[in-house]
């Protein structure tokens, strides 16, 4: 009897510490929707034959309701804004605990970059991430030297300072979400095209470093252990990033590991792609329009190569994603 | 026995951790001090031997073999004197090239090749180990045989940053007493320390934001500004040390040890006097007792105990650092002529007290003396304080983080008005009314407090004297 009341306490302060980590996180609803990409994806119905990893260069650029509309492929993209190659592993990786897909195309960009970039991209990709071996693993890889790992168990730590910066948002997505992607891509309607580019820069390396290396040998080898096809692609964009070294060197790789690589820059004729019309920042990134077509233009290949269902005949299937199909179209338009 | 083991190592293991260059120093300190204590006591032991043989002289035994031990004993005498000045001057030699150094490498840029960094709280242990050195030599207390006691009491590292500066013959009551853990020791402790995390988080963290606008700025922000920023900076100052000292005794206290107070509401001092009994007791009260008293203190001529009090406060100000010399000067002036400044009237006497205090922290703000007297200058010569409170939002802090820092500022107010009815109601709360007092605390640090990226949490202000 004599503890019952400061036990009662204790579990008052601890109901108001829950609520105050809830509260002062941020939601990603309506500003930086790229912070909820990595938790849609446990809301999804998981039974997906395709899956894509990487940067906005796989959730801007493809599409899997056009796969699905196209040749009836079910497919989910786990990109995140700057998503690096060790944060590439680990999302799959963590993947693979809920579903086994036939297919994993990865996108090479990451392979630029050996180390942490920003602590605010890795707060996108791993806040919203559920706990388990993958997120701990995650979140020591991609620390700055500036971040902790205790401010990733209590967001508190990180995001106190937000109380001057609520908004309604805050409030009404405390206890609920709701999906800004249609499996994991992000529409952006906007049209910028082509002005300007960024002048090339000289690099005193053009070789990718150990570690990028190691993590892509780690992915190719957790596919070749789950029986996946694992594809390489590197997303179209006329920013001058992607230097012919670095292409060499991805074309080694994927023939040393008997891996399909494909480099959609080099197709954006083939594609159809116009930077007039197709992209939404200047060439960087492809907007719905240039999507549209990238996705059209790879699902073609995906069914061919790789010996996909057409979903659109499954009843269970078809139900959802003809419903989502609906919701698509809706906001397309 | 065990707590202090586990002490030691933890000690150690931080003052490494820093550097092993830190650990050098410190053992240097703590080797000399303690041979020298060893040899000051056992030349002491002679004394005895002395008395003896003076009673014999007395009853009119003199012979050869007294008058040896009595030349012997002087000679002792002469040893121990000796060897306490060398042992003072070596560590303190140390201190001041430091000092020196430092002031030169940021005025003239001296030996820019290498980064001279003072070792981690030399200030705090230089100041410690003489006050043993010197309390042995005067018979205060005896010296400490076990080395690893010695050890402890000059590494204990809570006291490791910011200090205070503790004497031995307190500190071996409290450190080798039989310890044990002690619920109610855990939550005072645990109040304290959230309280001292309250005022270093909430309040100086914030402030700092402001100063931080308002003095890398000197063209843009002076006269109105300067002021601001100099009774800011009391606040600033008051918050960030008196917190700091806050956890190294709640830290304490949760082992079972008390320490000393160093701060007793000093800005409710209604002279510079008062404040210098009420702010850093333990550096003013090892001033008094290793500086001021063997100048000859009071027991002398008024002009002498004046010249006394001034060189006291100039050597306060050199432990500062050099750049402190002249505000040590104007503190040892206004404490020695401050009575002119005095009124009937309580709060007005407090009001000047604080108004001095805060202008002088201003040798503090500014990197150095020529900017500071210039900033002081411009409250009298630009003072524009229209623009300074139309100004006041883009200093940093918007509308939401001045209404928590004026709510902070105000609870601290009431605490240092009301402290003692405050802490012994605290002290009478039942076990839940402690652990809401604990659980509201840490929340208001948790979420009002400045920290994260960008914010270095273990600094404080006076860990850089």
């Amino acid at each position: 009897m004599k503890y019952i009341k400061p036990i009662v306490v204790i579990i008052i302060f601890i109901l108001i510490f829950i609520f105050l980590n809830k509260l002062l996180s941020p939601k990603y609803m309506t500003d930086l929707v790229e912070g909820n990409m990595t938790y849609e994806y446990y809301k999804e119905d998981k039974k997906h034959e395709v899956i894509f990893i990487g940067d906005c260069e796989v959730y801007a650029n493809f599409s899997p309701m056009v796969l699905y509309e196209e040749e009836g492929i079910t497919s989910y993209v786990r990109g995140n804004s700057q998503q690096l190659i060790w944060q590439s592993y680990y999302i799959l990786k963590e993947t693979l605990k809920y579903e086994t897909p036939k297919v994993v195309v990865f996108n090479v960009n990451s392979m630029r970059y050996s180390e942490p970039v920003s602590e605010a991209y890795n707060r996108l990709a791993i806040d919203k991430m559920k706990w388990s071996k993958e997120k701990i693993g995650i979140i020591k890889a991609s620390m700055t030297e500036e971040e902790d790992f205790l401010s990733y168990v209590i967001p508190l730590l990180r995001y106190h300072s937000r109380f001057d910066k609520l908004t309604s948002e805050d409030f009404e997505y405390l206890f609920k979400t709701k999906n800004s992607m249609y499996n994991g891509f992000l529409i952006n309607k906007n049209v910028k095209p082509v002005e300007s580019l960024p002048t090339k820069r000289r690099l005193s390396t053009y070789q990718f470093k150990g570690n990028c290396y190691e993590y892509l040998d780690k992915i190719t080898a957790l596919c070749r252990e789950n029986n996946i096809k694992l594809v390489l692609i590197k997303a179209p964009s006329v920013y001058p990033y992607w230097y012919d070294e670095y292409e060499k060197q991805i074309q080694e790789y994927a023939a040393n590991n008997n891996l399909d690589y494909y480099n959609f820059k080099e197709k954006v004729e083939e594609i159809g792609i116009d930077y007039s019309t197709d992209t939404y920042d200047g060439g960087l990134h492809l907007n719905l329009n240039g999507a549209t077509k990238l996705s059209k233009y790879f699902s073609k290949i995906l069914k061919e190569k790789y010996e996909l269902i057409d979903y659109r005949n499954d009843e269970r299937i078809s139900n959802i994603y003809e419903e989502k199909l609906k919701q698509y179209i809706e906001e397309i338009n | 026995m065990l707590i202090n083991i586990l002490l030691l190592i933890l000690s150690i293991g931080i003052y490494a951790k820093f550097g092993i260059s830190n650990l050098i120093y410190i053992l240097f300190s703590t080797i000399t001090t303690y041979i020298a204590a060893m040899v000051i006591e056992r030349k002491k032991i002679n004394k005895g031997n002395a008395l003896y043989n003076v009673n014999n002289v007395n009853e009119g035994n003199k012979n050869n073999e007294t008058i040896e031990v009595e030349a012997k004993n002087n000679q002792n005498k002469k040893h121990r004197k000796w060897i306490l000045i060398l042992t003072i001057a070596i560590n303190a030699c140390i201190l001041i090239a430091i000092k020196i150094l430092i002031f030169g490498q940021a005025k003239y840029n001296l030996l820019s090749t290498t980064n001279i960094i003072a070792p981690l709280g030399i200030s705090y242990y230089t100041l410690q180990v003489i006050s043993y050195i010197v309390d042995v030599y005067k018979g205060k207390i005896e010296a400490e045989k076990n080395f690893f006691k010695y050890l402890l009491y000059v590494m204990y590292f809570p006291y490791l940053f910011i200090g205070p500066i503790t004497r031995y013959e307190d500190m071996k009551k409290e450190l080798f007493k039989k310890k044990s853990i002690k619920l109610e020791n855990i939550y005072n402790g645990a109040i304290r320390i959230l309280w001292g995390l309250t005022k270093k988080f909430v309040i100086a963290g914030r402030v700092g934001i402001l100063i931080n606008t308002i003095a890398t700025d000197t063209s843009n922000y002076k006269g109105s500004y300067a002021l601001l920023a100099m009774l800011l900076y009391s606040v600033q100052l008051y918050a960030d040390f008196s917190g700091g000292i806050d956890i190294v005794i709640g830290g304490s206290k949760m082992l079972g040890i008390n320490l000393k107070e160093n701060f007793d509401s000093p800005y409710l001092s209604q002279s510079i006097k008062e404040f210098w009994r009420r702010w850093h007791i333990a550096l003013s009260s090892w001033l008094k007792d290793y500086i001021y008293i063997p100048l000859g203190g009071n027991r002398c001529s008024k002009i002498r105990n004046k010249i006394n009090v001034i060189i006291t406060f100039v050597i306060s100000g050199f432990w500062h650092g050099i750049n402190y010399l002249l505000w040590g000067l104007m503190h040892g002036l206004l404490v020695v002529y401050g009575k002119i400044l005095k009124t009937k009237w309580k709060p007005l006497n407090i009001l000047i007290t604080f108004l001095l205090v805060s202008v002088l922290w201003s040798f503090f703000i500014w990197p150095d003396t020529i900017t500071s007297l210039q900033m002081i200058q411009s409250i009298f010569t630009n003072f524009n304080y229209v623009e300074m409170f139309t100004n006041f939002q883009n200093l940093g802090l918007n509308l939401e983080n001045i209404i928590v820092l004026i709510t902070s500022v105000l609870a601290l107010i009431i605490f240092d008005i009301k402290k003692d009815k405050i802490i012994n109601k605290i002290k009478n709360y039942k076990l839940e009314g402690k652990i809401a007092v604990i659980g509201t605390l840490a929340l208001i640090v948790l979420v009002f407090g400045i920290y994260g990226i960008g914010f270095n949490v273990s600094e404080f202000i006076y860990s850089k004297f």
